[in-house]
């Protein structure tokens, strides 16, 4: 795929809850280049969640376009295959499974690869040195502070070399600090893993570090901004 | 890590709960086990009631249950009933207890189980193979002593005797020549001694509860019977070894079939105490079951998961309730010798595959409705559970 082409293509996408009284999305326009960086900004219950799951295939659109690295979402059945393969996430909670080494939650999407146990433990020893976890390997999440937990969530969002990192509110469980790192490893493995990163936040701050804002109002795409 | 060691790790996440859950099926595996080991070891030595030396059919006088311990038949039929055809071979038999086992004195006595004495049979000792004795550890009494004995396996350990020991009988010392084993845990249980001396002691003389017939290689046993019936209506009746184990067999398969119950009810309270364990384990765990779904894994691997780690539930418990079944029957059996001394329990591989069987269905059932649950859960609202 070429840089410029969009690895997300979104067209007049529809999605409404309670039998039609709540219209998440209404007639969503996006398009998203691959390797970008954008922020999803827009006020609480404006549908940038659920935009959010529309891309990672979470959930299903009523009516409209979606593609999403060359995968029409619309059509294809097998969405676990896609989530698998193409798609990293990142939560506002971390939510790493609580009875697992941090090594092992790293490892948790590799179980629908065909890496062999080698070639699993090398890959997540390869992303926990990259988030600074490899002295943390053997304790458990709850042994660790939110930023730690944070960073081995992003290991777990990247070990299947994803074309794609959605991150809903990645800073909005933690302190302004350590917010502040978790967004700047964010923004390094974004050029470094040369991933497209989508993500949703409603802090102004947060946001301005992407290179492109969109804001969301009313399940529309009211304003786009270029920030670099 | 492997997919397997994970759903091994899983169930112990909370421990109280899963142990709870194992000890409620262990309970119902125990006595699937404990009740198999039993009812297994009364089969067996109904079973080596049909020993192939063994006599095949045993006269008794008509209109006796075949239970009375004093002689009842005069002796002269053993001899007669050679000539019916099909007969090979006779022997007289008296039966008698005595409860004064003392090794010096006649009126020290033990408590046996069902309250009687010990069975002491009186038989020519050219003859004993005709009572299932194949073998004697040490030597048979002569026929001419009036002072030998030999003695059960089961008996001796009871008694704690063994060859060269004295037992005091009838207020009489007699030496211990030698044991045997047959495998009936009543024969096992006894003690014989010759013939001509028991009828002496119990002033039978010339009197025998039963006789042992065995019949003609080429011979049918029921034929033989019945000639033997034929041949002497309204004095002699007669049981075969096989009809006597057939009835012994049936009142087994009714513990059989109680034991089959209680597998059943085992399977049903076991697979609604898993249900509620993988249920309440489900609904803990469903924003980590959205967490992996977003991650990509399939609808059928997280059903594997969670039924896998139900099936790791039962099968701890099958484990559990096997050890403690057999710990148990054995400690039982060793505290009172008595019943011990009766019932050898029996290890066949059936019983154990069995109760793993129950587990495994206790675990499947258990876990399929939780695990399909949980693979059908919609990621989002999952990932939205609070």
């Amino acid at each position: 795929m070429n840089k410029q082409e969009p690895i997300i293509e979104i067209k007049g996408l529809k999605k409404s809850y309670d039998n039609g009284k709540i219209k998440a999305l209404n007639g969503m326009d996006l398009k998203v280049k691959k390797g970008e960086f954008i922020s999803i900004m827009g006020p609480s219950g404006s549908g940038k969640s659920t935009l959010l799951n529309m891309i990672g295939a979470l959930d299903t659109a009523d009516e409209g376009y979606i593609q999403v690295a060359d995968i029409d979402l619309m059509k294809t059945k097998n969405l676990n295959e896609f989530r698998s393969k193409e798609i990293g996430f990142v939560f506002q909670m971390h939510n790493l499974i609580p009875n697992l080494t941090v090594l092992e939650n790293v490892q948790i999407p590799m179980f629908e690869t065909k890496a062999s146990s080698n070639e699993m433990n090398e890959r997540a020893l390869e992303l926990l040195k990259s988030v600074n976890m490899e002295d943390k390997i053997n304790q458990k999440p709850t042994k660790l502070s939110g930023g730690e937990r944070q960073r081995v969530a992003i290991a777990r969002a990247l070990v299947n070399h994803p074309s794609i990192i959605l991150a809903d509110e990645p800073t909005g469980a933690l302190d302004s600090k350590t917010g502040e790192v978790i967004l700047n490893l964010l923004k390094d493995l974004h050029s470094h893993e040369n991933v497209t990163l989508v993500m949703v936040t409603h802090e102004p701050y947060v946001g301005n570090m992407a290179e492109r804002i969109v804001t969301v109002l009313d399940g529309k795409c009211q304003i786009d901004t270029n920030v670099m | 890590m492997s997919f397997l060691s994970l759903v091994v790790k899983n169930p112990f996440r909370n421990k109280t709960r899963s142990s709870l859950a194992i000890v409620g099926i262990a309970i119902g595996i125990m006595v699937i086990v404990a009740l198999g080991m039993v009812t297994g070891g009364l089969k067996n030595s109904t079973q080596s009631t049909l020993k192939a030396g063994a006599a095949e059919v045993t006269v008794i006088q008509a209109g006796s249950n075949g239970f009375g311990s004093s002689g009842s038949i005069n002796d002269s039929y053993v001899a007669d009933l050679l000539n019916v055809s099909g007969v090979k071979d006779t022997a007289g038999t008296l039966r008698a207890s005595n409860t004064s086992t003392g090794t010096t004195s006649s009126n020290s006595s033990q408590a046996r189980f069902g309250g009687e004495g010990i069975t002491i049979t009186g038989i020519d000792s050219n003859k004993l193979s005709l009572a299932g004795v194949d073998s004697v550890n040490g030597t048979a009494f002569t026929n001419s002593s009036t002072n030998e004995v030999i003695i059960g396996k089961t008996e001796a350990q009871s008694l704690n005797k063994t060859v060269g020991d004295t037992i005091n009988l009838y207020g009489k010392d007699f030496t211990i020549t030698g044991t045997f084993e047959t495998g009936n845990f009543m024969t096992d249980n006894g003690i014989m001694m010759p013939l001509s001396t028991l009828q002496n002691l119990t002033s039978n003389d010339g009197k025998v509860s039963d006789i042992l017939v065995k019949v003609t290689d080429n011979a049918n046993v029921t034929s033989v019977s019945q000639s033997i019936e034929n041949t002497y209506p309204n004095q002699l009746s007669t049981t075969t070894a096989a009809s006597s184990a057939d009835r012994i067999n049936q009142g087994l398969s009714f513990i059989d079939t109680a034991s089959w119950a209680i597998s059943l009810l085992a399977i049903f309270i076991g697979a609604v105490g898993v249900i509620n364990t993988m249920i309440m384990t489900v609904y803990e765990r469903t924003r980590e079951i959205g967490v992996l779904k977003a991650v990509g894994w399939k609808d059928r691997r997280i059903l594997g998961m969670i039924l896998g780690e139900s099936i790791v539930l039962t099968l701890i418990a099958f484990v559990v309730g096997t050890v403690i079944a057999i710990v148990g029957v054995e400690v039982l059996l060793t505290l009172v010798p008595s019943v011990g001394g009766i019932i050898k329990p029996s290890f066949a591989i059936d019983i154990f595959l069995r109760a793993f069987a129950v587990a495994f269905i206790v675990g499947v059932i258990g876990g399929l409705y939780p695990a399909y649950r949980a693979s059908r859960l919609s990621p989002t609202e999952a990932l939205r559970y609070e």
